[in-house]
């Protein structure tokens, strides 16, 4: 097998993490827990292909996803966004999916366990999707200005961060509600 | 039954947690016998970690079943009560390391160990609370938990077993010590009961010949 060398290039990244998947687990035991993950890890796997994702990384109740394209990237948000009003195993249940969006130079590489993206930025897009909410996207200020501007007109106000060995970071939240 | 309310509140203080595992202890139990082989390996372990503990401030040691419990503490400083655990830990791991050289294969200790400094409450001889809690999840790391990560280092080059493993806080303490301990981000993690993505640390003991690739060194 021709192992790829490792690229560094600029990328979209999009984490995803289900709210109240815990609160699940408890109400409905680990049964009900792993086959909804199943059906998300599934579901959100297609969707990123049809999408155009270079990858998808699962990692517990979340994934991260990588695009070349940021317009790609509002499209895949909102079909997974959607898996929560029209698929059956999540519909009627008290789950929400935070998103959050960063842009950045990463190093996207082969390993041993399938594709990856390293670098600072991934660990900003991580960072950030912990502040972001049930049914929104929290966007960098660097992602942001590469979205359409119809996107753009939607974000709220400008927020920012302090994050290590990084420092402040601008961004801006998108609600998904009606989406 | 329910606690009742009029119970003291516990003792809280900030010491240095260390989660010690015995690396497949319950095989070796199970092929070699408990009463033969199992019993005195712990029993052995207990031994030198009251050994490299006592002059370093060690205030509990807890059965855990395959390992240990430990807490450190400085009455002066906290942040020397982490320094004084992970140098015990090394030196745990040193001692270790000639048992195993005197021992037949059956009778080696092999460990994995875990390193934080927080709050804990103290219960007789024993401690509680999410600061405990977060060492045991830091211990619970391995290899395998290498493609949840972010930014992690290549699986491969994640031991197997004798190494130590810090949190973001004793692995800022170490960095602002100027420890002669050199540490490697193994990447970030989600830690289960824990929110957001934790930065966790490989310590390296001193003179450390080993390349960790992409990871992250902090000192």
């Amino acid at each position: 097998m021709e192992v790829q060398t490792p690229l560094r290039k600029p990328l979209a990244l999009v984490f995803c993490d289900i709210a109240g998947f815990t609160h699940l687990m408890a109400q409905e035991g680990d049964l009900v827990a792993s086959a909804l993950l199943r059906e998300f890890y599934e579901r959100a796997g297609r969707l990123g292909r049809e999408h155009h994702s270079l990858m998808v990384k699962f990692f517990g109740d979340g994934f991260l996803a990588a695009f070349e394209r940021v317009d790609d990237v509002m499209p895949f948000v909102i079909s997974v966004e959607s898996l929560l009003s029209e698929n059956p195993t999540f519909v009627g249940r008290s789950l929400g999916f935070k998103f959050s969006l960063h842009y950045g130079d990463v190093l996207y590489i082969e390993t041993s366990y399938g594709n990856d993206v390293l670098g600072e930025e991934v660990n900003i897009a991580g960072h950030l999707n912990d502040l972001a909410q049930p049914h929104e996207i929290v966007i960098s200020q660097a992602a942001l200005e590469r979205m359409p501007s119809n996107y753009q007109a939607r974000a709220g106000a400008s927020e920012s961060r302090q994050f290590k060995r990084v420092g402040d970071v601008e961004f801006r939240r998108v609600s998904l509600l009606g989406s | 039954m329910a606690a009742s309310n009029a119970e003291p509140m516990p003792e809280v203080v900030t010491e240095a947690i260390v989660v010690i595992d015995l690396v497949e202890s319950t095989l070796t139990s199970n092929l070699f016998g408990w009463y033969a082989v199992g019993r005195q390996v712990i029993r052995d372990l207990r031994a030198l970690i009251g050994e490299v503990g006592e002059s370093r401030g060690l205030r509990c040691l807890r059965s855990t079943g395959d390992g240990y419990l430990l807490t450190f503490h400085d009455p002066q400083s906290a942040e020397r009560a982490a320094l004084h655990a992970v140098e015990a830990v090394f030196e745990l791991l040193n001692r270790v390391t000639h048992r195993n050289r005197e021992v037949p294969e059956e009778r080696a200790l092999n460990l994995r160990c875990a390193v934080h400094l927080g709050e804990v409450d103290i219960v007789s001889n024993d401690r509680e609370g999410p600061h405990v809690s977060l060492a045991f999840r830091l211990e619970e790391i391995s290899r395998a938990s290498l493609p949840a990560a972010l930014n992690p280092i290549p699986p491969e080059q994640f031991p197997l077993q004798n190494y130590v493993l810090c949190s973001e806080e004793v692995a800022g303490i170490l960095s602002r010590r100027a420890s002669p301990w050199e540490m490697v981000s193994i990447g970030l993690l989600k830690l289960k009961g824990f929110p957001g993505w934790r930065e966790v640390f490989l310590v390296l003991p001193e003179d450390h010949p080993v390349d960790l690739g992409m990871g992250m060194r902090v000192s």
